[in-house]
């Protein structure tokens, strides 16, 4: 049985579209999902595009178990390049979407051009149609969801929108389906929104792809299922408590940023802990497609009469502790309101904290946001007053959509935005975990950390507990390895939370048993080297220098003030040329002829 | 006397948030008496691993079980748990 990527190109700009088929060899070297993405970005020599421009594609890519029973099997990815960042944005979401995207036949959607009035795109199996979406324009996204469904008459289309951020080329724009779920990080819903592309929705009726052999694959299926049930943390902490049962953990550790990384410890911390939010917000969970696991939350929404999902940990941590803020109700609000108008929690929640920052060190003035709220740590009503002018770029929120860095910078401090190659960074602080500092300062996409996240060896203890403090060559491997199996993850189409049960061989009886082929572990750790290799050198191709693999320089360069580990420093400095050592790269952070030929680019 | 801070699904086994332990010298002694104070059910919780940590540091980095704890020690407690 051969496999294939099926891809629907969409030219936007002429109305055409058309069915691109990539062979098994393709497959073979890429997976899918991200990794194919990663392919189709290099190939269309994206690197030099405009990332707001309409020579930019924006890709919607889900993998070969995107869709199957496969445990998490309902991720897909968002590929392109990033206005946030300049280099690739590769953002991943679960719900249902991606799975509706293989039901209706498709493993990409790859968008091109520009529509001249804004329009969405409607596929029903076979049948794809580029549709005015005028009378969407400016709908928050419940909104257009529900619009949307009605108008095409099937309640179970599944959609993928951005809100009025994405519209407005707010930097900081998600684009978001199944209502709550988000392609959230670098910037990809100001893409969708610079398109004209308001929405896609599929509706798929061919039922799941195909394995190789049908009773291997489930029985593989019922295995790894079995381990996600039985395992303490995936079969029990996070569906029980959410991520945010990290909240406590992380700030007895003493890594739980405050006050915009000031200091790496809150006192509040457990009143706005998983443990508090299922006491008080909770209504039930919910799982995204085929997840045994299912973190997500429903959530009752103080004031208003109704439910919404989350808040996850980065949600509550950006709006609350990085904001000086303590007030839970207004951290489950305020993540509402971005799913709502499409913006990225972590990106809204950080660019605040650094005008909090910028406005207590006197160089923010009243009279330039008057009459909003002062830009004081603490102060819960920047949350309800901004988001909403950040989304329409109204006011001060203009200069707050370009995100922190572009706003620190335009007052000659680029220092107060806590970011790296200019997305901000979640919810860790990396002087206390220095291989996920690592993995801040190398990862693809900037200031991330579900790419290559060390807090599972050096909190958590997954695979194994590593000292979160050693810097050793040790260290160094791990981050290498779980960057390299968690490209190999968003390439398959699963969620990096498997992670907290599976392990590399565990994906590799996956994949064996849905292709039919008998790979070694090593040969699947491969192609996630290869997919990140690609998008170091699409990275290179569109500018990186090595000087943008640093963090922010209050990490380096200011002991953590107090707390268990008050002293420490990020040691990023001493790990980077170990890292580009095992990389294989050369000093300067480029890749070598000989290992882009050791991996076929 | 170390305060032992416990958290998620330890809190409700225990029914509270803190307790000292009297005349513990090492984390296993910590780990034995709330083992005995509050029975199979906590002892369960934690038998595919726990988070252990003395002043913010997890004693796998220190000592393991024989790391040493003293009156002045807050010792964190959690079962196995993850997120992102
Ligand atoms: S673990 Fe959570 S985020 Fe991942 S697929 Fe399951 S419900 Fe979705």
């Amino acid at each position: 049985m051969a496999f294939e990527i099926k891809v629907l190109k969409v030219d936007l700009a002429s109305s055409k579209t058309e069915v691109e088929v990539l062979g098994e060899d393709i497959v073979r070297n890429w997976i899918g999902g991200r990794g194919v993405a990663a392919y189709l970005m290099l190939r269309a020599k994206a690197s030099k595009a405009d990332p707001l421009g309409p020579e930019n594609p924006l890709i919607f890519a889900a993998g070969p178990l995107s869709g199957t029973s496969a445990p998490t099997g309902g991720r897909y990815n968002v590929v392109t390049k990033s206005p946030t960042t300049g280099f690739i944005a590769f953002a991943n979401s679960g719900g249902h979407f991606g799975a509706a995207l293989k039901h209706a036949g498709w493993d990409v959607i790859y968008i091109e051009g520009k529509a001249e009035k804004p329009v969405y795109l409607l596929v029903q199996d076979d049948k794809v149609e580029i549709k005015d979406a005028s009378h969407l324009w400016g709908k928050v996204v419940s909104e257009t969801e529900a619009t949307l469904r009605q108008e095409i008459g099937n309640d179970k289309a599944k959609i993928a929108s951005i809100g009025p951020a994405g519209e407005n080329l707010v930097k900081i724009a998600a684009i978001m389906n199944d209502g709550h779920r988000a392609a959230g990080r670098g910037g990809v819903g100001a893409v969708m929104g610079s398109k004209n592309l308001k929405a896609i929705a599929v509706i798929g009726s061919k039922g799941a792809p195909q394995p190789a052999d049908r009773e291997k694959f489930m029985q593989v299926v019922r295995d790894k299922v079995n381990i996600l049930r039985n395992d303490p943390v995936a079969g029990g902490g996070l569906p029980k408590y959410g991520t945010a049962v990290l909240v406590n953990i992380i700030n007895e550790n003493g890594l739980y940023p405050h006050k915009n990384f000031q200091t790496g410890v809150y006192d509040k911390a457990p009143e706005q802990s998983g443990e508090a939010l299922e006491a008080k917000y909770l209504v039930k969970n919910q799982p995204c497609f085929a997840c045994p696991i299912g973190c997500g939350r429903v959530s009752k929404l103080p004031v208003m009469e109704k439910e919404s999902e989350g808040p996850e940990y980065e949600s509550i941590w950006t709006f609350g502790s990085n904001m000086g803020i303590n007030d839970l109700a207004s951290i489950v609000t305020a993540n509402h309101l971005c799913d709502e108008y499409g913006l990225d929690t972590i990106s809204t929640g950080s660019t605040l904290a650094a005008a909090m920052e910028l406005y207590e060190n006197g160089l923010i003035k009243d009279e330039e946001f008057e009459p909003g709220p002062p830009f004081r740590f603490g102060n819960t009503e920047v949350l309800h007053y901004y988001i909403d002018k950040i989304a329409k770029r109204e006011g001060f929120g203009d200069k707050l959509a370009e995100g922190s860095y572009r706003l620190a910078e335009s007052y000659g401090r680029p220092e107060f935005s806590m970011s790296v190659k200019k997305l901000e960074l979640p919810a860790y602080d990396p002087r206390v975990a220095q291989g996920l500092g690592l993995h801040y300062a190398t990862c693809n996409r900037g200031g991330d950390h579900v790419k290559g996240y060390m807090i599972s060896p050096e909190i958590l203890g997954y695979p194994k507990k590593m000292d979160p403090l050693d810097i050793g060559e040790e260290k160094v491997a791990m981050t290498k390895l779980i960057q390299e199996a968690t490209a190999l993850v968003d390439a398959a189409g699963l969620c990096i939370f498997s992670s907290f049960g599976l392990w590399g061989d565990d994906y590799r009886d996956l994949l064996n048993a849905f292709f039919g082929w008998d790979l070694p572990t090593e040969e699947y750790i491969k192609i996630g080297e290869r997919i990140w290799n690609a998008e170091r050198i699409f990275n290179l191709e569109a500018g990186l220098k090595a000087e943008d693999d640093i963090l922010p320089s209050r990490l380096i360069n200011d002991p953590m003030p107090e707390g268990p580990h008050k002293g420490q420093t990020s040691k990023v400095k001493e790990m980077l040329p170990v890292y580009y050592k095992l990389r294989g790269w050369n000093p300067d952070g480029t890749v070598p002829e000989d290992k882009k030929q050791q991996l076929g680019l | 006397m170390p305060r032992v801070k416990l958290f998620a699904t330890l809190v409700e086994i225990a029914n509270k948030r803190e307790v000292v332990i009297e005349d513990a010298k090492t984390a296993r002694e910590v780990l034995d008496k709330l083992k005995g104070l509050y029975g199979p059910s906590f002892e369960k919780e934690l038998e595919h691993g726990m988070i252990f940590l003395v002043n913010g540091r997890d004693i796998t980095h220190l000592q393991g079980l024989d790391t040493p704890v003293g009156k002045d020690d807050v010792i964190s407690l959690f079962p196995p748990i993850g997120g992102g």
